[in-house]
């Protein structure tokens, strides 16, 4: 390395004996900015709970910062302990009064919210300031309890990026770069952590929570069926756009009029309400099921609603299997999981469109598919004893669907109310109704009629996704429609909302229902895609990341783990993969010790070497000593005379070259690389 | 009396135990001349309170997302858990690939402040920020400095001297926490310098020997015939007797006093400084310090004085390399020539 005369000074300051002085000069001069920026970081991790925590905390919180943030700007001391500590505890019974407990999740929450805002003020040794910044990740933690969406997960990255910034601003101890330097450095350190942290998050084993009991209120309200159907329970669930399950399927999907998903049946009617079997009849029936043709394979993704349902298609041929809770098929081919469903689970199923439900001569336990509440729908009663003049079963069926085509009935999401015989007023009054109020009085007539009939509620269709390939199934597509048991051909699906309103089995609800009852929350967006081929890409787009989303990083779990890590095993298992890793790892190790070997000046790596050689005839450079004066011991040492004549034109030539006003001479290099060949 | 004895002896053979097992783990050397390259085979590294409280920070987060099943929560829990990785890189390469070497230590009297001048010397692409360096026996380092990417730093590391003879530079230690703090990177390293440690001038030494019989009796007789050399003002000193030259060239800001030409009698012989010549009863550091004060009271004087010293045997003269080459002799008197570290 050549050194000129005007090379950089050694550093005045941080040479000074007194480094502790001049360290604390230092730190009081940057401390402002330092303290700012962490309040910066703050603010950002504790912003999102301002939206759900009580106010008081909220503003109390605000006034701390505040406070903390004039302090720093006006260079005034800290407030004692003696007034902090008062302040903290009546904060505590504060949220004690709020919550009425100090435990629990949303208490522990304000509790450590307040703390963070505290601390901060209670900042006196760099330890301290460790404590807040870990602190802030812990509270960053806690914003996950209300909210996962990808833009929680941005903030999130925002928020790591302040904070790591934040704590190694506190690091500098001389020369302080500027905040942008600084920002970029964290956020390298958190591009180079990307890479590792995906490994762990894919192959870190994960233990299903919970780890101990949830506190109760761990889970907010959801919205799903319910085991019950009374008019106008699934016209308002038809109004959220929520996502109830999502789909993908192996292989050919299958159309969309086929696409009945197959929830909760249900057998007693009290004249308005349809419930379930008492629970002791839910294994009883040994239904037999024969299957035809090809069957579905498909994984549901399904979210949570706290009821122990799980959908499938018509119609399931085997319980899916479900880790950690367990699952069970009941006697009307319904699934159910052990448990609530208290958060997302993903299973595989199969199912049959083509089959036959225990057809043959007789129904064990008919009389529960026929009973009818007593004195209730007078007329319709009437009605389909009138029915039975029909002998073939499938024809009182297709006179009832008729009836429902040409009688002017209509398929609304506002139905009129309905007095007492809900049946009655609906089929001979209002005769307008959304799914439920048909499938009801389908199944009321049928079973006047003789034939065994029964409900089934569940959801019906679903977006298909052409970016990602899934099938998006919200609860606006919830739906109600019959079972009849025909003899021979078993328990067969009627669906009497196809008989009023084709296009709702056909395509979605969106399009069943005239323009006046646009769905509230979707209109912009479905009208909207509907007439922009543009956007409806750009719309398939988005909710096919946030489908990646919710699959990758928020149900992540054991059973993807290790159908990622089978991947992984296949991919790497051959030796043609194997080798070729191994071959790239080996180029890039070579590239980079060529180019660490280049970086260093070939003049002074041959110096070096002439170091070496020259030690073994015991004349080691010594500290500081130049090459002439090495070269003087050399001349006056008892080398071989031709070794020395090469060693002293070696420094002759390397001290010329560096020393030396002119530039060097050309082919210098392998002049050396020679004579120093010339003194081995 | 035993048992205390088999105490030291157990005390001082595990102290030999440790510091055995610190040079084999630490792969402590031997001074090393020239320039010395911090390879990564010499930086060692593990993580500082902060860093294990980090851990434990990760760990909070890690069963928080498993108990409430927070996907987001574990990207948060595993990409914290690699910045500390990425840190722990960082701290390394912070310290990494630095060239270390010596500089001049120069002369002091025993007691004061020896100051090794260390400089950082950073040939690589990067900037490195926040090096703390210090003697390793040093508990918290006192000086830390930023070396910026193909520049230099010097340091100025000062060690207390207690006795005469040469002091050789104490092990210096080099560490880092930048960025993030959660780890700290060392190095030791063996400086190739030491510094010349001169006896301590004994503070109140009889006066200088001035020749024949003045000695015997510690009085010169002034003359006024020839010139003997100059002494501090005294009261009553005539003004024509002052030794201008030399007070110009004293700086009174330095301690700089009024001196006199100094007359005496034709008889004095010259001022000859004799190691020999001190009671052999006197102890013999005593008897260096007052050699010590004298050479640098005759300098102070301008006095030219001879020195004897065992082997040495310098003629009469004055001036800073004279009192050099005579301190010289005095701070390796009788010296094995071994280095104290």
């Amino acid at each position: 390395m050549k050194r000129s005369a005007d090379q950089q000074a050694p550093h005045p300051a941080a040479a000074l004996p007194q480094g502790r002085l001049a360290r604390l000069q230092l730190t009081l001069s940057r401390d402002k900015s330092d303290t700012l920026l962490l309040l910066a970081a703050t603010v950002l991790v504790l912003a999102p709970h301002a939206l759900h925590l009580p106010l008081w905390v909220t503003l109390l919180c605000a006034t701390t910062l505040a406070w903390r943030a004039l302090i720093t700007f006006r260079g005034t001391r800290m407030p004692p302990t003696l007034l902090l500590l008062p302040l903290a505890i009546a904060a505590m019974g504060g949220i004690l009064l709020t919550f009425k407990t100090l435990l629990g999740r949303e208490a522990g929450v304000a509790m450590v919210v307040l703390l963070v805002t505290f601390k901060l003020l209670e900042m006196h040794a760099r330890r301290d300031l460790f404590v807040v910044i870990y602190l802030c990740f812990f509270v960053l933690l806690t914003n996950f309890f209300y909210s996962q969406s990808i833009g929680m997960g941005a903030m999130m990255c925002a928020a790591v990026v302040a904070l790591l910034t934040a704590q190694l601003s506190f690091q500098y101890s001389g020369a302080v770069p500027p905040l942008l330097r600084r920002l970029g450095l964290a956020a390298r350190t958190l591009a180079l952590a990307a890479p590792l942290a995906v490994a762990l998050f894919l192959l870190f084993p994960r233990v299903q929570g919970p780890l101990w009991g949830m506190p109760g209120d761990a889970g907010a309200g959801r919205t799903g069926l319910s085991n019950s159907m009374a008019p106008g329970n699934i016209a308002s669930l038809a109004e959220s756009s929520e996502i109830a399950f999502r789909v993908k399927f192996q292989g050919q999907r299958p159309a969309q009029s086929q696409l009945y998903w197959r929830g909760v049946v249900l057998s007693e009617f009290d004249g308005r309400t349809w419930t379930q079997p008492p629970r002791r009849d839910w294994r009883a029936t040994a239904d037999t099921l024969v299957t035809h043709g090809q069957p579905v394979n498909y994984q549901v993704t399904l979210e949570p609603h706290r009821e122990q349902w799980l959908f499938a298609l018509d119609m399931p041929t085997a319980r899916p299997r479900m880790p950690n809770m367990g699952s069970w098929m009941t006697g009307s081919m319904e699934l159910r999981a052990g448990i609530g469903i208290e958060r997302r689970v993903r299973y595989d199923a199969q199912s049959h469109p083509s089959y036959t439900l225990d057809g043959g001569a007789t129904l064990p336990r008919r009389e529960r598919w026929l009973a009818l509440p007593g004195g209730f729908n007078p007329v319709a009663t009437s009605a389909g004893l009138q029915l039975r003049s029909e002998p073939d079963p499938a024809k009182r069926v297709n006179a009832v669907l008729a009836m429902f085509r040409r009688d002017g009935f209509s398929y609304t999401m506002q139905p009129p109310l309905l007095a007492a015989n809900t049946v009655d007023d609906f089929l001979y009054r209002t005769k307008a109704g959304f799914c439920e109020h048909y499938a009801s009085a389908f199944v009321f007539l049928m079973r006047a009629a003789g034939v065994p009939a029964r409900v089934v509620t569940g959801y019906q269709g679903g977006e298909h996704n052409p970016v990602d390939d899934f099938v998006t199934v919200r609860q606006s597509d919830a739906h109600a429609w019959a079972e009849v048991w025909l003899g021979q051909r078993g328990w067969v699906r009627v669906d009497p909302t196809a008989a009023i309103a084709p296009e709702r089995i056909e395509r979605n609800l969106q399009q069943a229902l005239p323009d006046q009852y646009d769905l509230p929350g979707m209109e912009g967006m479905i009208s909207l895609g509907e007439r922009n081929p543009w956007l409806a890409r750009l719309r398939f787009q988005l909710s096919a990341f946030s489908n990646g989303w919710d699959q990758w990083v928020l149900s992540y779990d054991q059973q993807r783990r290790s159908s990622v890590l089978e991947g992984v095993k296949d991919a790497l298992g051959n030796w043609r993969t194997a080798g070729a890793i191994a071959a790239l790892c080996l180029l890039l190790a070579a590239a980079g010790a060529l180019q660490r070997r280049r970086r260093q000046d070939p003049v002074e790596a041959l110096y070096g070497a002439l170091g070496t050689i020259l030690g073994r005839h015991g004349m080691t450079r010594g500290p500081g000593e130049g090459p002439n004066a090495w070269a003087a011991r050399v001349a006056g040492s008892t080398l071989a005379a031709s070794k020395k004549e090469a060693a002293l034109r070696f420094l002759q030539l390397y001290s010329a070259h560096k020393y030396g006003p002119d530039a060097s001479a050309p082919g210098l290099v392998s002049t050396l690389k020679k004579l120093l060949n010339g003194t081995r | 009396m035993a048992s205390a004895r088999l105490s030291t002896l157990t005390q001082a053979s595990s102290q030999l135990l440790r510091r055995q097992a610190e040079r084999w783990l630490f792969r402590l050397k031997e001074t090393e001349p020239g320039e010395v390259f911090l390879t990564r085979r010499r930086v060692f590294i593990l993580p500082t309170g902060a860093g294990v409280g980090f851990g434990a920070l990760v760990l909070v987060l890690l069963v928080a997302s498993t108990n409430y099943n927070l996907g987001l929560g574990f990207a948060l829990t595993f990409a914290l858990a690699a910045c500390a990785v990425v840190d722990m890189y960082y701290t390394y390469r912070n310290l990494v690939h630095l060239h270390l070497r010596p500089g001049r230590a120069h002369p002091l009297f025993a007691g004061e402040d020896a100051q090794f001048e260390l400089t950082i010397i950073n040939r690589s692409a990067s900037a490195r920020y926040a090096l703390w360096a210090d003697f390793a026996s040093v508990d918290t380092a006192r000086y830390v400095t930023d070396v910026m990417a193909g520049s230099d730093a010097a340091l100025l590391l000062s060690a207390p001297s207690s006795e005469r003879g040469w002091l050789a530079a104490p092990r210096v230690k080099l560490s880092t926490r930048f960025p993030l703090g959660l780890f700290v990177a060392w190095s030791y390293w063996q400086p190739d310098a030491r510094a010349l440690v001169y006896p301590f001038p004994e503070p109140s030494a009889p006066p200088l020997p001035m020749g024949g019989t003045a000695s015997e009796d510690g009085h010169g007789t002034a003359g006024q015939d020839d010139f003997g050399g100059i002494r501090s003002y005294q009261p009553g000193d005539p003004l024509r007797h002052m030794a201008w030259r030399q007070i110009a060239r004293l700086d009174p800001a330095l301690g700089g006093q009024l001196v006199t030409k100094h007359f005496e009698g034709g008889n004095v012989a010259e001022l000859v400084l004799d190691f020999a010549a001190l009671p052999p009863t006197l102890d013999l550091e005593l008897r260096l310090s007052r050699m010590t004060r004298w050479v640098l009271d005759a300098e102070q004087r301008a006095l030219p004085y001879g020195f004897h010293i065992g082997a040495a045997r310098f003629a009469p003269s004055v001036g800073a390399a004279h009192q050099a080459a005579c301190l010289r002799a005095l701070a390796l008197y009788q010296d094995s020539g071994a280095v104290r570290p």
